[in-house]
């Protein structure tokens, strides 16, 4: 089978769940070969990406996790959490683990509840566009958690963008993908480093005083080691929050599952989750083989490269009954959205706080949503989800949109 | 600071393509500048007009930079300089207008 999964046209324009369908069938490790660089196997079945996402022993995450890296390495390998391999992984996630644990999170719920309030439209703006909305969702979760003056925000999402979709339209430079990529990420670390030397300054108790009094064997991280943290945080809730009521409001106002899932509040949790599996906003995540290994019977050759694409997982009909339908009463919903292993997203706590407080204050105010206009997807490999998504609102009586 | 940032072998520049020439360092401050890079980067000589990535740098050593001249220079300098477009020759610019924290001089 002749398919390019590095191409993100596919994931702009083409059909990636009907590539997947057919893969999982036919080549579930799949060999994908090099243009001019080196090639990469793909894994496409839930249980192999489970797999190679948890499995450090055998795929390591220090050689780059993200295919734009494919054949370059990753300068942040061992020194930021994401692309640190266990056993120093674990030490530096702990106390962003701490922080970021449901009691610790819950002083913030006030602060995330008012932003997104002020971000949905009101009567006088019935149409509007979702994914600009959303666009701002992840900044009203990592402003309190970085303390992010409110003015840098857009800007903030912006980088964040050209960071993880660099191929887009939308965002990308004269000068191409790479010097996209280049720009955006040199941009956040001069953002960061004024940041943090503030907050040397004055400490406010945030995640980026947690990261500079991080110890690891009793050694404090470095200043770049401060700066690539503070910059994965940021992709992290940046590029993936946006995407998951996105991609459920242009599944679900196709046919009447809006006004479904919105009657029925014993729903919101649950419907959330099935939100996460139909989105999978991270679309993969890469490791590289540490020696020669067999996955799922196929030989897999020292520092290869295995790309575990989530999206993928995410509807393996093996593990999902009716894996093309969203079903917001889905139960036992094991969805590899927020990955697996160490790894595991360590932000999804309150990534689901966020966004069962977003879908409440969206069924609270619209009572339906329609798309007003064709929906425009992302060109990257990495981000899937909607950059542009014209929608219709319709609202609910006086009495409880004032609530 | 991260004492495995100075190395002992130090590459040639000649041997990284540089896509302009070398420029000596025409003042003391860009003398210790372009000393400091040449000890992070593990290159040798830095020209005062080299990009910092090209000779190798990472946005990671950058930052590690960035500390290091505050450090050596008793200055606060302004973080676009050194992340973006960075030359010794800019470098050596926003030394001499950052404000001072340690009244050093430049
Ligand atoms: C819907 C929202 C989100 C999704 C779908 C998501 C997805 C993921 C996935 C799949 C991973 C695993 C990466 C791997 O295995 O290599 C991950 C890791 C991570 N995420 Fe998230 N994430 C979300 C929100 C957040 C938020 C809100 C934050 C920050 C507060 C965050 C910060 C991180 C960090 C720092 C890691 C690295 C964890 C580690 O290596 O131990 N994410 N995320």
């Amino acid at each position: 089978m002749t398919v390019d999964l590095a191409d993100p046209a596919l994931y702009a324009r083409g059909d990636p769940h009907a590539v997947w369908r057919a893969l999982r069938r036919a080549d579930p490790v799949h060999w994908q070969p090099g243009t001019g660089g080196p090639g990469f196997w793909s894994v496409v079945r839930y249980e192999d990406v489970q797999r190679v996402l948890s499995d450090h022993t055998r795929f390591t995450s220090e050689r780059g996790t993200l295919l734009n890296l494919l054949g370059r390495g990753d300068p942040a390998g061992g020194r930021q959490l994401a692309v640190t391999d266990p056993p120093r992984h674990d030490r530096m996630r702990a106390p962003l683990h701490r922080a970021l644990k449901p009691r610790s999170v819950q002083a913030h719920t006030g602060v995330i509840r008012d932003g997104i309030r002020a971000l949905l439209p009101g009567r006088d703006r019935p149409e509007f566009d979702l994914a600009a909305v959303c666009g701002l969702l992840p900044l009203t979760v990592l402003g309190p958690l970085l303390s992010l003056p409110e003015a840098d925000r857009p800007h903030l999402v912006r980088l964040a963008l050209m960071s993880a979709a660099e191929e887009d339209p939308a965002v990308q430079l004269p000068q191409g993908p790479a010097a996209t990529l280049h720009r955006a990420h040199r941009e956040l670390f001069a953002y960061f480093a004024d940041l943090v030397r503030e907050r040397r300054r004055r400490p406010r108790g945030d995640l980026v005083d947690v990261l500079l009094a991080m110890e690891v064997d009793g050694v404090r991280l470095t200043p770049g080691e401060v700066l690539s943290n503070c910059y994965s945080l940021l992709l992290g809730a940046g590029v993936t929050l946006a995407h998951v009521p996105t991609a459920a409001v242009a599944e679900l106002s196709r046919d009447g599952g809006y006004e479904a899932w919105a009657a029925d509040p014993g729903l919101l949790a649950g419907g959330v989750e099935e939100a996460l599996r139909w989105a999978s906003p991270a679309g993969h995540f890469m490791r590289h083989a540490r020696h020669d290994t067999v996955l799922a019977g196929v030989p897999v050759a020292a520092g290869d490269a295995v790309v575990a694409w989530l999206g993928a997982a995410n509807r393996d009909p093996a593990v999902f009954a009716g894996p093309d339908v969203f079903d917001p009463a889905r139960s036992g919903n094991r969805h590899l959205a927020f990955g697996a292993g160490p790894h595991y997203c360590v932000g999804a706590g309150i990534a689901r706080v966020t966004l069962r407080l977003f879908f409440a204050e969206l069924f609270a105010r619209y009572a339906s949503l329609r798309l007003a206009g064709e929906p425009v997807r992302a060109r990257s490999t990495f981000l899937s989800g909607y950059l542009q998504m014209p929608v219709r609102a319709g609202f609910r009586g006086r009495g409880k949109e004032q609530r | 600071m991260d004492g495995g940032a100075l190395h002992e072998e130090f590459i040639a520049r000649d041997e990284l393509g540089m896509s302009g020439p070398y420029v000596e360092p025409r003042s003391e401050t860009e003398r210790r500048l372009a000393a400091l890079w040449a000890q992070h980067l593990a290159v040798a000589p830095v020209g005062v007009e080299d990009d910092f990535f090209e000779l190798g740098g990472d946005s990671l050593l950058a930052a590690e930079v960035q500390v290091a001249i505050d450090t050596e220079f008793g200055v606060e300098i302004e973080a676009a300089a050194v992340f973006l477009a960075p030359t010794v020759a800019a470098l050596a610019e926003a030394v001499r207008r950052a404000p001072d924290t340690a009244g050093a001089d430049g």
